[in-house]
């Protein structure tokens, strides 16, 4: 779905953000970038829908070479939601913002009602549809511009900090409707600061480090190695950092959710004597 | 140090309280955390205790706040400004001058503070916060953990008494957030500063706060030592109970009867008190 | 922002000259170039800068902007020289047809006029690279009595360009994510496609000076008089440099009147 070939990102000031990127990225998968500042995380993500075009190395999305086509014309495949809604909210009403992008890539009038009606649905926005953005609080704002990108119906969804500034209640939403969609089939790219939510939902892990991945895989197995992480200036998760703590004791081997931990504290102490604390 | 009497508080054009009957003693050398979700009034209740509300914002304000001695409503901008300092969550914004030296001394030119005094002041805000090497820097260059650093500094160059943030990590990424909180731990337990923190990521709050405030739809729910408050399941399934999971882990303990002393607010707490159940089946 | 003219940190003599003395050196090069009639007095003029932009360390930074006014003054010359009749015809620009007489006197006028313009032109990038924004409004402030108020709308508005320049950036890429296409021939529909870019732009700035405001007010602004951190009192070169620059005006002035 997604193909990167060793790709370079040189900002004009000389300043080299990435560094031969390669990987793969396949439909239905659920991806999250994470880094410290500066570490090009979103400047990669600019390079899925060709907002920044590399200047080493290519970039394919769908088979297209993102330096060969327009942003406008990939936005029909990839979604892609800003951190912040207010960069792009300008209608004066829910409908309107929801549909702006539906107009741009010319849809039929009849599919536009359907589709913005689904979009607002889907995140809860059903009874706000007539009402000025304006008026809606932050979170309610995130959704519509969220509604605004899910109403393109992309097969891929790039999130950037989908959660930053937002309560823990607005968060679940948001990421409760983002694994919903990638049940469904959606391929899900986000960027994340918050390593707890990027190890509760997304199934794979990309850690960038300097421009360059420093590690690529299944997020159980990225997130139970908190020295490379901590290289990367990162901490892991609270589960996974505990759980490493005992490692050094014998206890508590993968475990990656506070279930699994709970359930060997359990065993420990109904079974086994020969488990040894210092 | 704050003292708050049944604060309500309207916005004008606006139909509900933004601040219903609002109750609240923090005394002096506290650290206080405020959470609780969008739209609950934490950041009204902020602007009600630096003064901004009633001095600068229109509203129907009932009830007296008092910092420092001073009643906030009939105060001037100077006594306030020089009790309380403010920290707000964008630290672009909230920033006017090029250089670090410039922003902090904004505040100390208002004031009418002479020039000699003025230098020794800027000089030792920077230490408190421990930015000294940027007091020339341009501030368009300087890190988001490192711009709220020096309004901190700026904030704390007029001498107040109470610092109040709201949510001055909302656009940072966990090393600038982590450097906030130690800066304001430093200021509190070194320097004798009340802080007073509106925060969401509840990992910081319980991590660095002794007391937490949670308020919810205009009123404070709940208020208490953070140990009692996290204890608490329900409030912690309202503040994210997913974004803490150790807390989590320690429910599901307190459940089975396994252990029901102190709360842990981290995870070397959490380990310790998991080390200690595992100890005597071990022993056995 | 390479193109903009930026202060570039330094710690020469004239880096450190109050800025009112570099304002009143803009003035006097002016005066003295428009006095003159003489080339080689308004071509040392020239020099002088220079050499200020050489002890300034800001040659390098200066070398395109020379550049550019080195291509406008020959444009002008070019077209200039042609329309010149006095004096003796010293050669023709098609001289097969003895078309296009260029005369000495043109040419003399053409050299002066360029030389004029690079001088008075030069001075106020060097007065910009060696003196930092804030330093002019401080000075403006004090010295020239100008409201403080006035001048932190100038610092403000200044501060805030860049980041203004970075948040269309980021209205642009948020549009273009959701299909928006801005090329597009038709004057009228130009005109409507700036809405999804201009509102967007528009609420965040409120937004951001509406929270700007409320950081100023609770650090005290507006509470009544106030003191100022810039140190911005004149030194012995200062008053050096304008005793130097008050001759050369007078002895332009004097020249011109006997001539």
């Amino acid at each position: 779905m997604i193909l990167a070939e060793n790709v370079c990102y040189t900002y004009r000031n000389g300043n080299n953000v990435l560094k031969n990127i390669s990987f793969e990225i396949k439909k239905g998968e659920f991806i999250a970038i994470i880094g410290s500042n500066g570490s090009g995380k979103t400047t990669l993500l600019k390079h899925f829908n060709g907002l920044l075009k590399p200047t080493g190395g290519k970039m394919l999305v769908n088979g297209m070479d993102t330096r060969k086509t327009k942003t406008s014309r990939l936005a029909k495949y990839v979604g892609f939601l800003f951190q912040n809604p207010d960069h792009q909210i300008f209608c004066s009403t829910v409908y309107d913002e929801i549909a702006f992008g539906l107009k741009n890539i010319s849809t039929r009038r009849e599919d536009i009602r359907q589709r913005v009606k689904k979009a607002a649905e889907k995140l809860g926005l059903e009874s706000l549809l007539d009402s000025n953005p304006l008026t809606l609080s932050k979170g309610q704002r995130q959704r519509v511009a969220f509604a605004s990108i899910l109403a393109l119906e992309t097969d891929i969804i790039v999130l950037d900090e989908p959660t930053k500034g937002q309560d823990y209640i607005e968060s679940i939403k948001i990421m409760d409707t983002v694994r919903e969609l990638n049940e469904q089939g959606k391929t899900i790219i986000m960027v994340t600061h918050d390593m707890e939510l990027a190890a509760l939902y997304a199934k794979r892990i990309i850690v960038l480090r300097n421009g360059t991945i420093h590690l690529d895989g299944r997020t159980e197995s990225v997130m139970a190695s908190p020295e490379i992480l901590a290289s990367s200036g990162l901490k892991p998760p609270q589960i996974y950092m505990l759980s490493y703590m005992f490692r050094k004791y014998g206890l508590f081997w993968n475990v990656h959710t506070v279930e699994d931990m709970f359930r060997q504290l359990l065993a420990h102490l109904e079974g086994s004597k020969n488990v040894s604390i210092g | 140090m704050i003292e708050i009497h049944d604060l309500t508080f309207t916005y004008s054009g606006s139909g509900s309280p933004a601040l219903e009957n609002i109750n609240l003693r923090v005394a002096g050398g506290e650290f206080v955390g405020i959470s609780g979700p969008a739209g609950a009034g934490k950041t009204t209740l902020a602007l009600c205790i630096n003064g901004v509300i009633p001095h600068f914002m229109d509203g129907s304000f009932h009830g007296t706040v008092i910092v420092d001695g001073y009643d906030t409503a009939s105060a001037g901008c100077k006594e306030l400004a020089c009790s309380v300092g403010s920290v707000f969550q964008d630290p672009e914004s909230q920033i006017v001058f090029s250089t670090v030296e410039e922003e902090i001394a904004f505040g100390l030119e208002n004031l009418n503070i002479p020039r000699k005094e003025m230098v020794s002041r800027i000089d030792e805000s920077l230490k408190m916060v421990g930015i000294s090497h940027l007091k020339r820097c341009s501030t368009s260059h300087l890190s988001g953990g490192q711009k709220q650093r020096v309004a901190i500094a700026s904030a704390i160059a007029l001498k107040p008494k109470v610092l109040i943030l709201d949510e001055p990590t909302s656009e940072l990424d966990p090393q600038g957030s982590m450097e906030v909180f130690k800066t304001l731990e430093n200021l509190n337990s070194n320097h004798n500063i009340t802080v007073v923190v509106i925060e969401q990521k509840i990992q910081l709050l319980s991590e660095f706060c002794q007391r937490l405030v949670i308020m919810d739809k205009g009123k404070i729910m709940m208020d208490g030592p953070v140990k009692s408050i996290l204890s608490n399941r329900e409030v912690l399934n309202f503040l994210g109970i997913d974004s803490f999971p150790v807390a989590k882990l320690m429910h599901l303990i307190r459940d089975k009867g396994l252990y029901d002393g102190e709360f842990p607010v981290n995870i070397d707490e959490a380990f310790d008190i998991i080390s200690y159940i595992l100890k005597p089946k071990i022993l056995h | 922002m390479s193109a903009f003219v930026e202060y570039i940190p330094g710690n020469s003599i004239f880096h450190r000259l109050n800025p009112i003395t570099k304002i009143l050196w803009t003035f006097s090069v002016m005066i003295v170039c428009f006095l003159t009639e003489n080339p080689l007095a308004v071509l040392s003029v020239f020099i002088v800068n220079l050499v200020i932009a050489a002890t300034g360390n800001i040659i390098r930074q200066m070398y395109p902007i020379l550049r550019g006014l080195l291509v406008f003054c020959t444009i002008l010359s070019l077209c200039q020289v042609f329309f010149i009749k006095e004096g003796t015809v010293v050669l023709y620009a098609l001289p097969w047809f003895r078309l296009g007489p260029v005369t000495d006197r043109g040419i003399r006028l053409c050299v002066l006029i360029s030389l004029r313009m690079l001088s008075t032109a030069s001075t106020v990038p060097i007065l910009l690279m060696t003196t930092p924004m804030s330093d002019i409004i401080t000075a403006m402030t004090e010295k020239l009595r100008l409201p403080y108020k006035y001048s932190l709308m100038l610092t403000i508005a200044l501060k805030f360009i860049p980041s203004f320049i970075d948040e269309m950036n980021q209205v642009m890429q948020a549009q273009m994510s959701r299909g928006y296409n801005s090329d597009t021939k038709n004057p009228f529909r130009k005109f409507l496609i700036i809405i999804p870019l201009a509102i967007p732009l528009l609420i965040t700035s409120i937004q951001k000076s509406r929270l700007l405001a409320i950081s100023m007010e609770v650090r005290g602004f507006g509470s009544g008089k106030r003191s100022c951190y810039k140190d911005c009192s004149m030194g012995n070169a200062d008053y050096i440099a304008i005793i130097i620059m008050a001759s050369f005006v007078l002895a332009g002035i004097a020249a011109a009147l006997i001539t």
